[in-house]
């Protein structure tokens, strides 16, 4: 009897070490945590494909994972199968290719994402066989209004660049700033007396001071958000005094000589007047001392008749 | 040709010649006063950033311009009436360039309030009287249309302007802009050399003295010249060094207060709509270049009918009337804002841009039309000047109040429907008075004809029996 409760209890004991041992096992070094899985939001993405190839853009913030769906109503002959699969940026993701099936007269193809960082966003593609694709553009959200024309400030003064992200758009975390061309961009870092950059939730301010013809060129505001960045340019070009005041210049002679042509004009005019003035007032004192002496001369008739 | 209300000038008008000439000058010197305030809004956003200011704050520019042009009026008038026209614009436009010149050196938003509102708004004053006032001095028998053509100045200049005025600011920025507005603004100096003061010797009559400040002067002018009517004469009288400043006698006049009380009214309710056409648009789900295509629609038809207005207001059938025929314009104005809110969709709003375009362009060419019918060319400088000053407080309150009926009701037809009712009410009182008022002017002229008939009989008489006198002490 002791003898099968020693093997029971011994039984038992290896089951516990045993079962300690596989959890001493499990925990083991996981070098980065797993991104929550629970806390990441679910959303769903629907697109119907009508016909010509088709772009839906999506402005994503935050990670999220994302359920992007298909659908297509098929061609006049519709196979009950049908191969669909999935383009990242045009490569084909793998083990992706699913056999889709015909139901109520459509077929759906649908895929779930994780979209947690930069390299996540992009574009993807469902494809129905070769015949219908979809494009779905994943981005952070984009500046819409971009200043196609030069900011123009002058040399000595200092300029303000604005950068504003829609107000329907979420707010960013935070703003950037950079100037450079396409291939390179520097950071700029607030300096007294040379850069000021002023974020105010939805805008931001770059404030450069004691402008140089060097400080022409392309400047970049960055908008971040928890997922990715986007940049917009702003062109900022630093001219001196003197280009405006060509134009002034030219138009100020303009005037100037109109208006001593006008005066000329009429001075000459009034000339030829007095001269023909001073002809026509003689005549009219004649033709009036020729009258007065008629009508005294009539008056003195009638004083006559009268009598 | 038909026959206006009687003033006697003391010499006729040219009605031509150079007189087309200064309506060319008057043409641009008014389109700069009304349009230069409002093409200035473009650089607003710009300067805003600059000065790290609110927008109303940088809205403040434009409204003391406004208020500074239309408080300059009786400062602009008492000028004209002593140096003529031509002096008061030349510096008005020196005055509005020197203003955007040193504003375009600008350090604070206060500098741009005084340089471009006040400076500038004073310039503009002294090129927006004095062009009126001289259309009134070269015609008489053409003036409706001479007005008419000068007023089309406003719509032509700013069609110019605002697409100028993007480009100036794409290529200069505003600081560059403002310099090279103030060049451009010089052209006003060119419009006030065209003014050449009229030749008041040329004359059918003997009298070739103009009537002159002297008091003395004027009574013998007066007592030479019978045919006159005696209404006129005692006009002249009175008038004497009054000419010298304003004319206050003016607020005894009746047609005076008949037009500054209906004027002061309609104000509230004139520039409002042109203020709030694209923002309704907009509202009502029109993408922004549809919408400024109507003010553009509005602007064009504005600009046709101005002049065809002077045209109409020629005719003799208007002419003699012409006071019912700006009575109407007042009144299809309101009728044109109350039936706005059922305009539907885009459509609907073109076909009333239209209409308030025509609507605005009639009342704008009459406005000074039918103030130099009443009162005359004589004080019509003082007249403008006194009008001007006290519209002041009804165009600077006009767009905003409507402003805040929109942002109280949320909808802009309310707005609509007062300022319908704005226009309508002062038409309504505009046909009633008038009737009235010219019903009494024939009543004086009667009487007056009636009084110089028996004035010249019984100087005939005296002359006959002082001859009877003189011939019996010759004969005795």
């Amino acid at each position: 009897m002791s003898a099968s409760w020693m093997q029971l209890f011994f039984q038992i004991f290896l089951l516990l070490v045993s079962c300690r041992h596989i959890n001493t096992k499990t925990p083991g070094p996981t070098p980065t945590p797993l991104a929550p899985v629970s806390p990441l939001t679910t959303e769903v993405r629907s697109a119907v494909f009508k016909g010509e190839s088709q772009t839906e853009k999506i402005e994503l913030t935050n990670p999220v994972s994302l359920t992007l769906e298909c659908t297509w109503a098929g061609n006049l002959n519709k196979p009950p199968n049908i191969t669909g699969y999935w383009n990242k940026d045009g490569d084909e993701i793998e083990n992706s290719h699913v056999t889709v099936q015909v139901e109520n007269g459509q077929y759906n193809l649908k895929r779930e994402f994780r979209i947690v960082n930069k390299e996540n966003l992009g574009n993807y593609s469902c494809m129905f066989g070769n015949e219908a694709q979809i494009d779905f553009i994943l981005t952070a959200p984009q500046i819409g209004e971009v200043r196609d024309k030069p900011v123009v400030s002058y040399t000595g003064d200092f300029t303000v660049i604005l950068c504003k992200m829609e107000e329907t758009k979420p707010k960013p975390l935070n703003w950037n700033w950079y100037r450079g061309n396409n291939t390179e961009k520097i950071s700029i870092n607030a300096q007294p007396e040379r850069y000021e950059i002023k974020n105010e939730g939805w805008t931001t301010k770059l404030k450069i001071y004691n402008l140089s013809d060097a400080d022409s060129g392309l400047y970049y505001c960055e908008a971040a958000y928890a997922i990715s960045t986007t940049m917009s340019p702003v062109k900022l070009k630093v001219i001196t005094f003197w280009e405006p005041l060509k134009p002034f210049i030219a138009i100020l002679i303009e005037v100037i000589v109109l208006v001593a042509a006008i005066l000329l004009y009429e001075r000459s005019q009034s000339k030829k007047n007095s001269v023909a003035e001073t002809g026509t007032n003689a005549d009219h004192t004649n033709t009036l001392t020729q009258g007065e002496n008629s009508g005294s001369e009539g008056s003195s008739s009638m004083r006559q008749r009268k009598v | 040709m038909p026959p206006a209300a009687a003033t006697n000038l003391g010499y006729t008008p040219p009605d031509g010649g150079w007189g087309w000439a200064v309506v060319f000058g008057a043409f641009i010197s008014i389109g700069f006063s009304y349009a230069f305030p409002k093409s200035l809004t473009i650089y607003f956003k710009e300067i805003q950033e600059y000065f790290s200011v609110s927008y109303s704050e940088i809205a403040w520019v434009s409204s003391v311009m406004l208020a500074s042009m239309y408080a300059g009026g009786p400062v602009s008038s008492i000028l004209v009436n002593r140096y003529g026209s031509r002096p008061v614009v030349m510096i008005g436009g020196l005055m509005v360039s020197a203003g955007m010149v040193l504003a375009s050196f600008g350090t604070t938003i206060v500098h741009l309030y005084l340089c471009v509102g006040v400076i500038g708004g004073f310039g503009l004053a002294f090129n927006l009287q004095p062009s009126l006032t001289i259309i009134g001095t070269y015609f008489q028998v053409k003036r409706p249309l001479a007005n008419g053509l000068a007023m089309t100045g406003s719509p032509v200049v700013l069609s110019t302007l605002a697409p100028l005025n993007q480009f100036l600011f794409d290529s200069f920025g505003w600081r560059g802009s403002f310099l090279v507005l103030g060049s451009i603004v010089l052209h006003c100096c060119i419009a006030g050399a065209l003014m050449r003061p009229v030749n008041k010797s040329v004359q059918p009559k003997p009298m070739t003295e103009p009537p002159q400040c002297n008091g003395a002067a004027a009574e013998e002018d007066a007592a030479t010249d019978t045919s006159a009517p005696s209404a006129n004469q005692s006009e002249m009288r009175s008038q004497g060094c009054m000419h010298k400043f304003i004319d206050f006698s003016l607020f005894r006049h009746r047609g005076f207060l008949i037009y500054l009380a209906g004027n002061v009214v309609m104000f509230f309710g004139f520039f409002a709509p042109v203020v709030f056409l694209a923002p309704y648009a907009k509202h009502q789900g029109i993408d922004e270049y549809s919408a400024a295509l109507l003010l553009s629609i509005f602007a064009l038809v504005d600009m046709f009918i101005r002049p065809a207005t002077g045209l109409i207001g020629n005719t003799k059938w208007i002419r003699p009337r012409i006071q019912y025929f700006f009575s109407f314009a007042v009144s299809y104005n309101g009728v044109c804002h109350l039936l706005c809110p059922l305009a539907s969709g885009y459509v609907g709003l073109v076909i009333y841009a239209v209409f308030f375009g025509l609507a605005f362009g009639m009342v704008s060419a009459l406005l000074f039309e039918v103030l130099m019918d009443l009162v005359g060319a004589h004080r019509f400088s003082s007249a403008v000047g006194l009008v001007t000053i006290i519209e002041c407080g009804p165009v600077l309150l006009g767009p905003p109040i409507s402003g805040a009926l929109v942002d109280i009701f949320g909808d802009y037809k309310y707005m609509y429907y007062a300022c319908g009712v704005f226009m309508l009410v002062p038409g309504i009182f505009f046909f009633i008075m008038h009737y009235y008022n010219y019903k009494k002017l024939d009543e004086e002229r009667r009487q007056s004809v009636a009084v110089e008939m028996r004035i010249s009989e019984e100087a005939v008489e005296l002359k006959m029996s002082q001859d009877y006198k003189t011939a019996h002490e010759t004969d005795g």
